[in-house]
Parts: C-alpha cells; sequence; structure tokens
C-alpha cells in the first residue's frame, strides 16, 4: 500500500478515535541537572496515522515520547491527547490506555507469554473469559506460535520476544501505541520481517502510533509523518516521507536525510506509476531469420522471448542471434536469464538494482499473474530522479 | 592424643544412648525444643524488622547505599556482649537472647532484600510503570516475585547464623543446645561440648535444606 | 556510665583492644594466606568447586564457641586456640568470594588475555586478579567484620579481646565495661571497613564513577 492509501484511511479514522490526535503545545523538559532535553516544542500527531521521531542519540525522541504517557512530567507547556491535558488526568489510568512498547521488550520473566500479554486486562479487570479469548487473539494477530504462550520468556528468541511485547502493549486494545526503538534489538533480517509485519498489521487496527528510531531508512518506509529532531531538543522538519524528500527545511536535514536521498525517493514510487514500454518481444517458437529483422528494424540490441503464457523466458540478444541458423527456433538458442523479476507493485529502487544486474539494457516488468507488462530502461529512471 | 580422640567419640556415643538423656526436662529433645524456639522467635521478628526496610528501601531506590552500610555494620555488633547487656540491664529471661539474636538476624536480611529488589531489570521495572500499574501493583506482582530468591536466601542466611549463634543463651542460664557447650566447658567434660555442637550443626543444616526446598517451591517458575 | 571506672582502667581497656586488633588481623591475615591458593585450585578444577563449598558450608554450621573449646585439649588456653577458630571462619568467608570474584571474569576477557599471549599466570595477576577484586575485598569487608564480633566469644576460653570487658562487666553486674567493649568493637569495624572501602577505591581506578 502507499503513503497516500494509509493516509486516506487514517482520514476516515479520524472520527472513530477523535480523542486520540496528541498536540505538543510549547512543551519544553528540563531534567534535574538543567539538561533541556525538549525545548519548546510544537507538534500535532494526527489521530490514526504513524508517526516517526528521528534524530541523532540524545536529541530528545525518548524524552518525548515518554513525556505522553507521563513516565515524564513536562517542565513546561501543555501535551493533550484529544481535548485532553495529560497533567489533569491520572498518571496510571492513562498508561492503560496507552500501549507502549520498549526497545529491549521488558518483559516480566516471572510470568508465562500468556500472563504477560495479560497484564494490562487484567489491571483493567476483565473476566477471565475474555482475557483467554483476547490473549489467544493477539498471539495470532502478531505472529506467534501459541505453543509458545505457556513459555517463559527467556525460552524465546529476541525477535519473538519484540512480538510478546508488542502484543502487551496493543492487549487492551489502547487507541495510542507509543514505540521507543521498537526493533532496534534484533539483527537486521528479523527487523525487516518485523516492520513488513507492523505494517500491515497497523493497515487493520489504524491506531494512533508515535515510534522512535535512529534509522532513516526505516522512518521513512514506516512513518506517515517523521519528524526530525535537531540536537538540543528541536524540531527539524515534521513532513511527509514524500515531502521530505522533495523539500527538506534546511542543510541539517539534506544531511541527515543523507546523500543518497535520490534514491529514497525512488524506494516510494512504485512501477505501476510509470509509464512502461512496450519493448520489444518474440514467441519462444520464433525462428532466428524474424527475429534478426525485428532486431535490425527497431535498432536494439536484444529481445525479450515469452513463453505461451507471456512469462519472459530470457534476453536474446544480437551476439548470439547473428550466429544462429537462420530457420533454427529461438528457443533453442542459449537465452539469458534475468535474476530478479520485477513486478508492477515493486518500487523504482528495487527496479534500479533489477536493471543493474539485467543481461540487457532492459528489465521486463510483470503483473501479479507474472505475464509481461513491457520494460523499463535507465532513461525512465533517470528522468524520473531530476 | 588418637587415644584423646577414640575416648572422645566413645564418650559422645555413650551419652547419645543413654536412655536417661533423651527423657524429662534437661533431656536432649528439651534442649532442642528451646533451641528451636529461640532461633523461630528471633528470625520471625528480625524479618517483620528487616523485609520491611529491606524491600521499602529497594522499591523506592532511595538511602539505599547508606542503609546497607549501616546494616553492614551491624554485623561487627557483638552478640556476647548485647546479651549480657540487656541481662543487666533487664535481668533474667529470654529477652537478652532474643534482643540479641534479633540484632544477628537483621543485617544480612536488610541487605539482601535491598540488593534483591534493586536488581529487578530496570526495563521490567519500567515496563510495569509503563502498563499503568500502580506502586502497590509493582511492588506485589512484579518486584517482590522477582526478588524473591535472594530475599529467601538472606532469610536462609541469618536463621542459619541465629541457629549457632543462640548457644550463648546458656551462658546468662538459658536452656537450649548452648546449655552442653557451657556446661560442658565448666566440667571439662569435652564430649558434651561435641555433642552439642554436633547436634547445633545438625539443626543449622537442617534448616539450610528445609530453605532451599522453600525457595525452589516459592520461587517463579521463570526464575529458575 | 561510669567514666571514674573507665579512667582508672585505661590500661586493661587499650590492651583489650590491641589483643582485638591483632586476633583480627592475624585471623584475616592466615585465612588468606590459605584461602587464596585453595580458591585458585578450585578455579582451576571445577569438579573441586561443587564439594569445597559443601564442605565449607558444613564447617559454617558449628557454632564458633563449640569450636573454640573443641580446640582446647590441642592448643589449650592460648592465644592459638582462637586464632586457629577465627582463621577457620575468616578463611570460609574468604574462600567462597575468592571463588566467587575469579569465577566472575567473563569468558570472553579470558579468552581475549589468551589470544593476546598472557602465560597463565600473568593472566592471573594482570588480568583476572583485578576484576575480581571488587567481590574479593567485598568478602575480606564481611569477614573482618564477622571476626570483630566473633573474637569476643573466645573471652570464654580465656583470650578474647574486648571480649574480655564484658566478662569483667557480668561478672561486676556493672554495665560501664560492657558498654565500652561494645562502642569500641564496633568503632574497630567501621574503621577497618571504611579503610578496606579506601583500599578497594585506591586499587579500582577503572570503577571510579560507576556505581
Ligand atoms: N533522567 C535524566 N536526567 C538527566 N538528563 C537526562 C535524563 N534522561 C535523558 N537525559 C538527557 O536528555 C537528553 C535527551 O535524552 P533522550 O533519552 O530523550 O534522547 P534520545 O533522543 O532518545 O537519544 P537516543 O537516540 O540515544 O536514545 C540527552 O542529552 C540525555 O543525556
Ligand atoms: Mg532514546
Amino acid at each position: 500500500m502507499t503513503n497516500d492509501h494509509r493516509q486516506r484511511a487514517s482520514a476516515e479514522d479520524r472520527d472513530t478515535h477523535d480523542s486520540s490526535a496528541i498536540v505538543f503545545e510549547g512543551v519544553t523538559k528540563r531534567y534535574g541537572d538543567g539538561t533541556v532535553a525538549v525545548d519548546k516544542l510544537d507538534l500535532t500527531l494526527p489521530a490514526g496515522e504513524l508517526t516517526v521521531l528521528v534524530g541523532p542519540s540524545g536529541c530528545g525522541k525518548t524524552t518525548t515520547l515518554r513525556m505522553i504517557n507521563r513516565l515524564e512530567t513536562l517542565s513546561e507547556g501543555q501535551l493533550l491527547i484529544g481535548d485532553r491535558d495529560v497533567m489533569s488526568v491520572d498518571a496510571t489510568r492513562l498508561r492503560r490506555q496507552i500501549g507502549y512498547v520498549m526497545q529491549h521488550s521488558g518483559l516480566f520473566p516471572h510470568k508465562t507469554i500468556a500472563d504477560n500479554i495479560a497484564v494490562v486486562p487484567r489491571l483493567l479487570g476483565w473476566g477471565k473469559k475474555r482475557i483467554r479469548e483476547r490473549v489467544a487473539e493477539l498471539v495470532e494477530l502478531v505472529g506467534l506460535d501459541e505453543a509458545l504462550a505457556e513459555r517463559y520468556p527467556h525460552q524465546l528468541s529476541g525477535g519473538q520476544q519484540q512480538r510478546v511485547g508488542l502484543a502487551r502493549a496493543l492487549a487492551a486494545d489502547p487507541p495510542i501505541l507509543l514505540m521507543d526503538e521498537p526493533f532496534a534489538a534484533v539483527d537486521p533480517i528479523v527487523r525487516t520481517h518485523l516492520q513488513e509485519e507492523f505494517l500491515s498489521l497497523q493497515r487493520r487496527v489504524q491506531k494512533t502510533i508515535v515510534m522512535v528510531t535512529h534509522d532513516i531508512d526505516e522512518a521513512m518506509k514506516l512513518g506517515d509523518r517523521v519528524a526530525i529532531f535537531a540536537q538540543g531538543g528541536r524540531l527539524a522538519q515534521f513532513d511527509t516521507p514524500a515531502q521530505l524528500l522533495s523539500a527538506p527545511a534546511s542543510d541539517f536535514v539534506v544531511d541527515f536525510i543523507g546523500a543518497d536521498r535520490e534514491l529514497r525517493r525512488l524506494a516510494l514510487e512504485r512501477l505501476d506509476s510509470l509509464e512502461l514500454d512496450a519493448g520489444l518481444t518474440a514467441p519462444r517458437d520464433e525462428i532466428v531469420a524474424r527475429a534478426r529483422s525485428y532486431l535490425q528494424q527497431a535498432g536494439s540490441g536484444g529481445i525479450v522471448v515469452l513463453d505461451e503464457q507471456r512469462a519472459p523466458l530470457g534476453w536474446l540478444d544480437w551476439d548470439t542471434l547473428k550466429q544462429a541458423d537462420d530457420r533454427a527456433r529461438i528457443d533453442s538458442l542459449s537465452l539469458k536469464p534475468w535474476r530478479h523479476r520485477l513486478y508492477l507493485h515493486d518500487n523504482l529502487r528495487s527496479a534500479l538494482n533489477a536493471l543493474i544486474s539485467s543481461p540487457g539494457e532492459v528489465m521486463p516488468v510483470l503483473n501479479a499473474q507474472g505475464r509481461y507488462m513491457g520494460v523499463i530502461d535507465q532513461l525512465q529512471l533517470t528522468r524520473r530522479l531530476s | 592424643m588418637n587415644n584423646d580422640v577414640m575416648s572422645l567419640l566413645a564418650g559422645v556415643i555413650d551419652f547419645f544412648s543413654q536412655p536417661m538423656n533423651w527423657q524429662g526436662p534437661g533431656s536432649i529433645l528439651a534442649h532442642i525444643t528451646e533451641h528451636i524456639t529461640y532461633v523461630v522467635i528471633a528470625t520471625l521478628i528480625g524479618a517483620a524488622i528487616a523485609l520491611p526496610v529491606g524491600i521499602g528501601l529497594g522499591h523506592s531506590g532511595r538511602g539505599g547505599l547508606l542503609a546497607i552500610n549501616i546494616s553492614n555494620i551491624g554485623r561487627a555488633i557483638p552478640s556476647f556482649g548485647v546479651i549480657i547487656l540487656v541481662f543487666l540491664l533487664a535481668g533474667f529471661g529470654v529477652m537478652p537472647v532474643i534482643v540479641a539474636l534479633v540484632a544477628l538476624a537483621i543485617p544480612p536480611m536488610v541487605t539482601n532484600s535491598f540488593v534483591g529488589m534493586r536488581e529487578v531489570d530496570p526495563a521490567v521495572r519500567q515496563a510495569a510503570v509503563a502498563l499503568g500499574m500502580t506502586g502497590w501493583q509493582r511492588l506485589w506482582q512484579v518486584e517482590l516475585p522477582i526478588a524473591m530468591p535472594l530475599i529467601m536466601a538472606g532469610v536462609r542466611t541469618s536463621a542459619v547464623q541465629v541457629m549457632s549463634t543462640a548457644t550463648l543463651a546458656a551462658y546468662v542460664g538459658l536452656g537450649g543446645l548452648g546449655r552442653y557447650l557451657i556446661d560442658g566447658l565448666a566440667v571439662r567434660d569435652l564430649a558434651q561440648v561435641l555433642v552439642g555442637a554436633i547436634l547445633v550443626a545438625v539443626l543449622a543444616m537442617a534448616t539450610e535444606l528445609l530453605f532451599a526446598g522453600l525457595q525452589k517451591l516459592i520461587t517463579a517458575k521463570g526464575l529458575q | 556510665m561510669n567514666w571514674g571506672w573507665v579512667a582508672s582502667n585505661t590500661h586493661q581497656i587499650t590492651a583489650a583492644l590491641l589483643q582485638h586488633v591483632q586476633l583480627v588481623g592475624l585471623a584475616l591475615l592466615f585465612g588468606f594466606l590459605i584461602a587464596f591458593p585453595l580458591a585458585l585450585l578450585a578455579v582451576r578444577w571445577p569438579r573441586l568447586y561443587g564439594p569445597s563449598l559443601a564442605v565449607t558450608g558444613v564447617m559454617f554450621t558449628i557454632p564458633s564457641l563449640a569450636l573454640f573449646i573443641l580446640l582446647m585439649p590441642f592448643t589449650g588456653l592460648s592465644m592459638a586456640t582462637s586464632l586457629i577458630g577465627l582463621t577457620i571462619y575468616t578463611l570460609l568467608i574468604l574462600f567462597r568470594n575468592i571463588v566467587q570474584g575469579l569465577r566472575g571474569v567473563s569468558p570472553s576477557v579470558r579468552e581475549a588475555a589468551r589470544a593476546l599471549g598472557y602465560t597463565p599466570a600473568r593472566r592471573l595477576f594482570t588480568v583476572e586478579l583485578p576484576i575480581a577484586l571488587p567481590v574479593i575485598v567485598a568478602g575480606i569487608r564481611i569477614a573482618a567484620v564477622t571476626i570483630i564480633g566473633m573474637v569476643t566469644v573466645t573471652a570464654l576460653i580465656g583470650q578474647g579481646g574486648l571480649g574480655q570487658l564484658f566478662i569483667t562487666g557480668f561478672t561486676l553486674s556493672f554495665a560501664t565495661p560492657l558498654v565500652i567493649g561494645f562502642v569500641l568493637s564496633v568503632m574497630l569495624a567501621v574503621a577497618v571497613d571504611l579503610a578496606l572501602v579506601g583500599i578497594q577505591y585506591w586499587l579500582t581506578p577503572w570503577q571510579r564513577g560507576v556505581r
């Protein structure tokens, strides 16, 4: 799903969770030793959206996050959830309505996975049956094996523990979810996997989510909006990923997003937003002589050979073709296969990668059924970049 | 010398095999009962004082280091001196012994329960706050269960020390297994002293085993 | 409090205090000298560890008074009797802590030292011991403080340092010597404890500022 799409969904959501937009008004946090962690922050996090806070280490992301559920108290200003001032409500009640996921899962070592997930429902006094059903539901939702429910945290892998942490935070179906570097403690492969699953989960549950991360890639990938913080707890820019890339507000933002931001922008666009070239193709039972004349007419270096279902078989280049016997079928020649398959829903960055390793100058693009839809080439992508 | 040891052992066996030593007041069983009574009372009172202090300080995390240092110095309070001092002030009775043993029991329990509470992983502690638990709920549902093995280890250390120190009760005219030591010393009857030592050691080891079992029983499965 | 008694008995009081210090110091010294090689053996051969813990655990349950009395046939009413008894107790505490400290050195550190080409002895003295030092010093502190209280019991076999003042008070039914003995032995414990903390601070510069 694209970012646009998600924003449309969250607009509908705004009606049902009207109370859960989070508004910072001139919020300052000064620690006891005089450190100003957050400085006069004005920020509105829209309901039903996933906002990511990024910035260099020590810039006050965690502090900002923890003020929302009053793990830290504000020194100045006002923090509203909907129209309620957080400082005016009871802290423990507030926290039970806000899920919180930490970098290290912080699971209770003396409770089973099921009991860990059930903590907040128990605090809220739910009945036994309702809790049991909810736990089963959550175990499924976060993609855990139900056999794990009776285990203890130390018997789980880091990635599994992190899922339990998420399930525990979601247990009482809080409208708001706070996450502090939730995927930082797991290895890159598990992280990518968790991120994907988390995105699809968010599409289903549509909560107001605030996530802290160090990883600008993660921020761009997951966030509906991204808040970039500068040192000293100041907000450098707050925008959608696409806006950040096309209209960075300052040099700091440019630096932070990084030198390869052009490439990042490619990652935000999908192939189906592009006008594909029809490309030069031939069925597998074509004979060499005819294929040769197509190529000569088009002035192309090769041709995409398709099978009966119009799935690409491989790339046939001029060098192979010109030495071949005129009457031979082209699928008897040595065709060069593609290392990647590129589909319409892939983004332009994957397309670029695939193109670089393609045997020919073009790369075929497939629809979801694997049928040939056209080709892209370097020129199309570079035109897109500028 | 070898002969000495042999006759000493013979004396011990003789002592245990005399039916007279197993009956009525002043019998082995009576002394054991007295001894255990002192130990149980002192350990319970000590726990009632020490555990709330150690647990409370550990929970709040304030003033702990000072308390621990004071409590460690408390180990230096000579039980022998306390018994005699309270005896001079309060006169004959169980009071001097109980006071001295309680003073002895407190430090390990304070230290262990404090350390046990402090060693709860800060991430776990923080998760409990973030989930909206009140102070009491955090204490009872999260911190205490996790700290329990160390708290119990403290009670165990105290109980074993109290068990062997309760022998001093005999010096101010009370009963318990210390009678065999003090009386044996007075008449230079080493067999009798050895009988007392063996009985106390056996009781102390029984205490160790009892607590080890108890600890296993009440330690949450996820922590084992 | 009868200060007159204190004034006229300063000689007895200082003698008792000195003997107390002497007994504690020697017991710690001998205890350490014996416990240290034993602990190295137990760390070197882990099979020894379990049994040696069991033995020291059992010995610890023997009441100190009984131990002192039972040593009497061999060493009489001499200072050796109380010294041997006290040394045994320090030994038990120190052995456990030294072993625990050395075993607490993380395997990766040990591995790194090996990889850097340290000989075993050099590794022990320049890597493992310094890292284990805080735990070892903690053991010495507990041993010292425990022994300072325990010395007084040896008054019953004619030694006792400040414990002699307790017996004096008991036989005279007179609290002053008791209070003096009591206060001095607690003060001694505080002083020794602080000194050990200071030594540890000085020996482990890398730990300063870490809680
Ligand atoms: N309890 C505290 N007392 C004093 N200063 C603190 C405290 N907690 C955080 N700080 C300081 O406040 C500033 C912001 O800290 P914060 O934890 O919010 O940063 P962060 O952006 O989350 O950093 P990181 O990316 O490293 O997690 C830092 O300079 C930090 O040293
Ligand atoms: Mg942080």
